[in-house]
């Protein structure tokens, strides 16, 4: 009985951590599926959000109402990147935009650390710091506003994708980019739009992750080395996929941690991925 | 092109640098020349696999963590590290051969995302294993003598490193001229039009992949050796791997000289980043490489050695025209 709630603990938690796994996949799966490019930086685009989300917090404003002012601010900052940086990669060749995402994930850890230093951050004044008993199972209020808010956020941007004018665009470049231009599509446009969407994705995860992580300039690491592994499981550019995916990950890493060790809590979640990349490489959803 | 012009600049290179390493009694320049070549050594290695033959590495650092941890158990047992270099590269060329056999055939990121994954999960078997230092790693204990590979001042060292770096650096010129060369090249162009041609890409990939990790286990030991103390984050962390590869773009994927131009631009400015700005600690060295890569990618993908191979090309081009 003990272990079974033991169990039923940990299923909860895993299930409320992959849905944040699968909003911070949700927006690399976006940008994947429009122009073919894996963000490597993405990581670091959420710990820019968590120290803009901690910024606000200082500032007095508290997470709820700052969400929006990062997700606005990580839009932006997408759209400025995909115009000035990501547009140049995309015109090289194949490999150019590995090593341009991968230099911007050295080049914002960097400036990171100059400015912020490697300490370790928490928001001020964290709402949300109980804990909920469901029967046997007690879960904190903090993961479950988590898991709630991704869950919600991820459901607004498949909807977005799936019933705007400007959603089915980005499905029609994604699907065939010069039928879409002949079809008077502006693609740059598109793509820019799906950077600045794939970017407040992470935007509003990192203001929700300040509720009960503290941010530090490599924070972004395990976040992103997870999303990639949620994003080849589910099938790279699928956003069903990538959904149910970020919930088994978010399970394995959960279960892996508390039964293997914290430390080897990681090592599923990779083996996960090779194994899948080998047997399936189009993933559980993927198209091809 | 001949090799003549490639063999003469490499022995220029070894001769001056062998000059230097023996004349100079200057510890923290014959310091950055060390590092120098080993990180040039360590980037062609990379070249091979993901310049040569195109598939982008973002776990490299394994293999060369395989030499340091053999040089340092070697050590400690009191057996002369020597025997970690057939050992080191034995182990590196074997775990290369284990990994890239399913891995090699995948293409693009999705290749690159599992050699970040097989370094992950590298990097914890170590931590978690007592017998190779866990975490905490070794510290070696301090001999003396060649036979120890252990020396009082840098200059050995550095003819060491260099060495070690003419030794690879003739390899690639060989391999530019030979059948597995062509080879890497014309499926790293195009993968199904060589395939229709019968060249299996497994076989070359694993030879190559397996050669490189010999190198990259050679530079470890020496590595070991040099700094006498061997633990993950130094030798096996995804940092490191990131270094090596950063060292391949930022000269040049696929060229012969790139890995020693990236090398240079790499050690200088980790010196004058921490001469300038106080110590790396602080992010700064992270920010110039980042931006320098970001710049490179964007405007000179080729990186500087191809970009400067593109301008020759072109010139010639342009004489030949007139």
């Amino acid at each position: 009985m003990e272990t079974l709630t033991t169990f039923a603990q940990l299923v909860a938690g895993g299930l409320l951590t992959g849905l944040v796994f699968a909003l911070v996949a949700l927006g690399l799966t976006l940008v994947y599926g429009v122009m073919d490019v894996v963000n490597f930086a993405h990581g670091e685009f959420l710990m820019l959000a968590m120290y803009a989300a901690l910024g606000l917090g200082l500032l007095g404003i508290d997470l709820f109402a700052g969400l929006p002012l990062v997700a606005a601010a990580l839009f932006l900052f997408g759209i400025v990147v995909y115009r000035v940086f990501v547009r140049r990669l995309l015109a090289g060749p194949p490999e150019a935009t590995v090593f341009g995402t991968f230099g911007l994930l050295v080049l914002l850890q960097g400036t990171a650390q100059a400015l912020f230093s490697s300490d370790y951050f928490s928001a001020p004044n964290r709402p949300l710091q109980g804990t909920v008993h469901l029967g046997p199972i007690a879960l904190e209020q903090s993961a479950l506003a988590e898991g709630f808010g991704a869950l919600v956020l991820t459901g607004l941007v498949y909807a977005f994708v799936e019933y705007t004018e400007s959603g089915r665009a980005m499905r029609a470049v994604a699907e065939d980019r010069i039928a879409a231009t002949l079809m008077g599509i502006n693609v740059q446009r598109i793509n820019a739009l799906a950077f600045g969407i794939g970017s407040a994705c992470v935007g509003a995860a990192g203001a929700l992750l300040m509720l009960s992580y503290p941010v530090y300039p490599t924070v972004g690491a395990q976040f992103a080395l997870t999303a990639f592994v949620v994003v080849a499981l589910g099938g790279f550019g699928s956003i069903e996929g990538a959904l149910i995916a970020a919930l088994l990950v978010g399970l394995l890493e959960v279960l892996g941690g508390f039964y293997l060790s914290p430390e080897l809590k990681m090592v599923p979640v990779y083996l996960a991925y090779l194994a899948v990349v080998l047997l399936r490489p189009q993933g559980l959803l993927g198209r091809r | 092109m001949s090799a003549r012009p490639h063999l003469i600049a490499l022995a220029t290179i070894v001769a001056l640098g062998l000059l230097y390493a023996f004349g100079s009694k200057n510890a923290v320049a014959l310091d950055l020349v060390f590092t120098l070549f080993l990180y040039a050594t360590l980037g062609q290695s990379w070249n091979w696999i993901s310049g040569y033959a195109g598939n982008i590495s973002f776990g490299h650092a394994i293999f060369f963590g395989c030499g340091a941890y053999a040089a340092a158990l070697c050590t400690n047992a009191g057996l002369s590290p020597w025997l970690a270099v057939p050992g080191g590269a034995l182990v590196a060329a074997g775990l290369a051969l284990v990994t890239g056999f399913p891995t090699l055939a995948l293409r693009g990121h999705y290749f690159s995302i599992a050699t970040i994954a097989v370094g992950a999960l590298v990097d914890t078997y170590v931590r978690t294993q007592g017998w190779l230092g866990s975490a905490n790693g070794f510290e070696l204990p301090i001999k003396n003598g060649f036979a120890w590979l252990q020396f009082s001042n840098k200059g050995p060292y550095v003819a060491l490193a260099l060495a070690l770096f003419a030794l690879v650096q003739l390899a690639t010129i060989a391999l530019e001229r030979s059948r597995l060369g062509y080879y890497l090249r014309a499926l790293r162009a195009n993968h199904a039009a060589a395939a229709s041609v019968g060249i299996d890409e497994r076989r070359s990939k694993l030879l190559a992949f397996a050669a490189c990790a010999t190198f990259a286990a050679l530079a470890g030991v020496l590595y070991a050796q040099y700094t006498l103390f061997v633990d993950p984050p130094s030798t096996l962390a995804l940092s490191i791997s990131i270094d090596i590869a950063l060292i391949g773009v930022v000269g040049g994927i696929g060229t012969l000289w790139g890995p020693l131009a990236g090398a240079s631009v790499y050690v200088l400015l980790a010196k004058a980043v921490a001469l300038r700005l106080g110590g790396s600690g602080r992010g700064y060295d992270l920010v110039i490489y980042g931006a320098i890569i970001c710049l490179i990618a964007a405007w000179r993908p080729h990186g500087i050695v191809g970009s400067i191979i593109d301008a020759l090309r072109r010139r010639r081009g342009a004489l030949e025209a007139a």
